[in-house]
């Protein structure tokens, strides 16, 4: 689904990713952890090109990322959840969801409004359709991001550190709606510093530091049995 | 020095009609800034690097020469090009468009660029162009952001249209000089043009306190 080769990526003098190759399966679920700054969110980012990689290959569903055109073709199919919501503050959160569907995949008015019924009830926002989004608390926020990304019919998700914005008590019921995607067969790639959602949900776990990766298993190998030493720091600092 | 108030009072008609003048001036003028510079100020900030220079080209120019010489070029130098005279009014007002254009650019700019990077990216992950994420998303939010700064671009120029008298242009500077020519009452109606300058300049500077407040409150939904 996702295949990435030998990917480098400087910011300037900063050598931010250091030749990454990932190969990731369709309806697989991979979670990405380590410590700030090794490189996860730049990352995720260059997946959907966010962030244009310096040097190697991304293929995206059978699209290799070059031009402006296969961008946006890629973009299309790949969703994007963010730390901070980027909700548009203008709009309802019907609109919100409703936006893309109609500017990109051309669908009318009532398709895009049927698909953005359906899916806030998805994330159990249905009572707040015509709320705006700072009427709404942050994991209502980020639930609503996620149907609004969803609302694509995106074939995978990203999710970059989406609770890591959010008050404690609000952090579940984010996970929560990852987790139901997760089961119903949505490929996923997930920045998080949530090891609970990586032991329950993670196909695999990749653990990445200075811009490396440098350990990757099932959740049961890594977290019960490390073998690289800065992947045993790394845990032994957060378990 | 005597004050000759019935002198104000007959020229009153005259000088009110030239306020209405000038009010035209401002008001087309700043309507094809806003658009000139809506393009201008998305230009300066494009991909290609000879839009962007072009853009930059355009703003520097006009923002580091006087309106006045701006005024002469395309009312005495223009013609020289073309062969033939240019109508007092279409040079009063291309003038004014483009240095205001200018000007709009860069509220246009600093209005875009305090958007939040995030909603750009938000509607590009989405599959958005980066033209359908600028209409849908980002100008909506900037319009509100960029009125006061407008209300006072719209007030620069209503004071800077009173350089297109030189022109022979009859706006309200240019009737007044016509009235003192003929009556020699300098003081009083020069006076009287200043007061009438001040309360069209207050009136539409109230009138822009007004739309931001609505739309202060507006954001808050």
């Amino acid at each position: 689904m996702i295949s990435i080769k030998n990917l480098h990526k400087h910011f300037g003098r900063l050598h931010v990713l250091k030749g990454i190759d990932v190969e990731i399966r369709e309806q697989e679920v991979v979670v990405i952890i380590g410590p700030s700054g090794s490189g996860k969110s730049t990352l995720l980012r260059c997946i959907n090109y966010l962030e244009e990689p310096s040097e190697g290959e991304i293929i995206v569903d059978g699209i290799t990322l070059t031009g402006e055109s296969s961008i946006n073709k890629v973009r299309a199919e790949v969703g994007m959840v963010f730390q901070r919501f980027n909700l548009f503050p203008h709009m309802t959160v019907l609109a919100n969801i409703m936006l893309a569907p109609q500017k990109v995949r051309k669908l009318n008015r009532n398709e895009s409004e049927i698909i953005a019924h359906d899916l806030l009830k998805k994330v159990g926002l249905s009572d707040k359709a015509n709320a705006y989004p700072e009427q709404l608390s942050g994991g209502q926020q980020q639930r609503v991001a996620i149907a609004r990304a969803l609302a694509m019919r995106p074939k995978i998700m990203l999710f970059d550190e989406p609770t890591s914005a959010l008050d404690p008590e609000m952090i579940n019921e984010v996970l929560d709606v990852m987790k139901n995607l997760a089961h119903e067969g949505m490929t996923m790639v997930v920045v998080t510093h949530e090891m609970g959602f990586a032991r329950e949900v993670g196909d695999r776990v990749i653990f990445m530091d200075e811009g490396r990766i440098v350990e990757e298993g099932t959740p049961t190998e890594f977290f019960t049995n490390a073998r690289e030493d800065r992947a045993k720091a790394f845990l032994s600092k957060i378990l | 020095m005597e004050l000759d108030f019935g002198l104000i009072v007959r020229s009153l008609p005259l000088l009110l009609t030239g306020a209405v003048v000038t009010i035209q001036i401002t008001v087309l003028s700043v309507g094809f800034g806003l658009f000139i510079g809506m393009f201008a100020g998305i230009a300066r900030m494009a991909k290609f690097w000879l839009v962007r220079a072009a853009a930059t080209v355009y703003v520097d120019f006009i923002r580091g020469t006087p309106l006045l010489v701006q005024i002469f070029i395309i009312y005495f130098a223009l013609p020289l090009l073309l062969g033939k005279r240019i109508d007092p009014f279409l040079a009063a007002i291309t003038a004014c468009s483009i240095n205001s254009g200018a000007y709009i650019a860069e509220i246009f700019r600093a209005g875009i660029q305090s958007i939040d990077k995030g909603q750009m990216e938000a509607g590009r992950s989405l599959g958005m162009s980066w033209i359908q994420t600028m209409c849908y998303v980002i100008l909506p939010q900037a319009f509100k952001r960029i009125i006061p700064p407008l209300g006072n671009e719209f007030i620069a120029m209503l004071k800077d249209s009173s350089l297109v008298s030189v022109i022979g242009f009859e706006e309200l500077t240019r009737r007044g000089q016509l009235i003192i020519a003929r009556t020699y009452g300098s003081f009083e109606i020069w006076v009287t043009v200043a007061v009438i300058y001040l309360i069209m300049t207050l009136t539409i500077s109230r009138l822009v306190d007004y739309l931001e407040r609505r739309y202060k409150i507006d954001d808050k939904h």
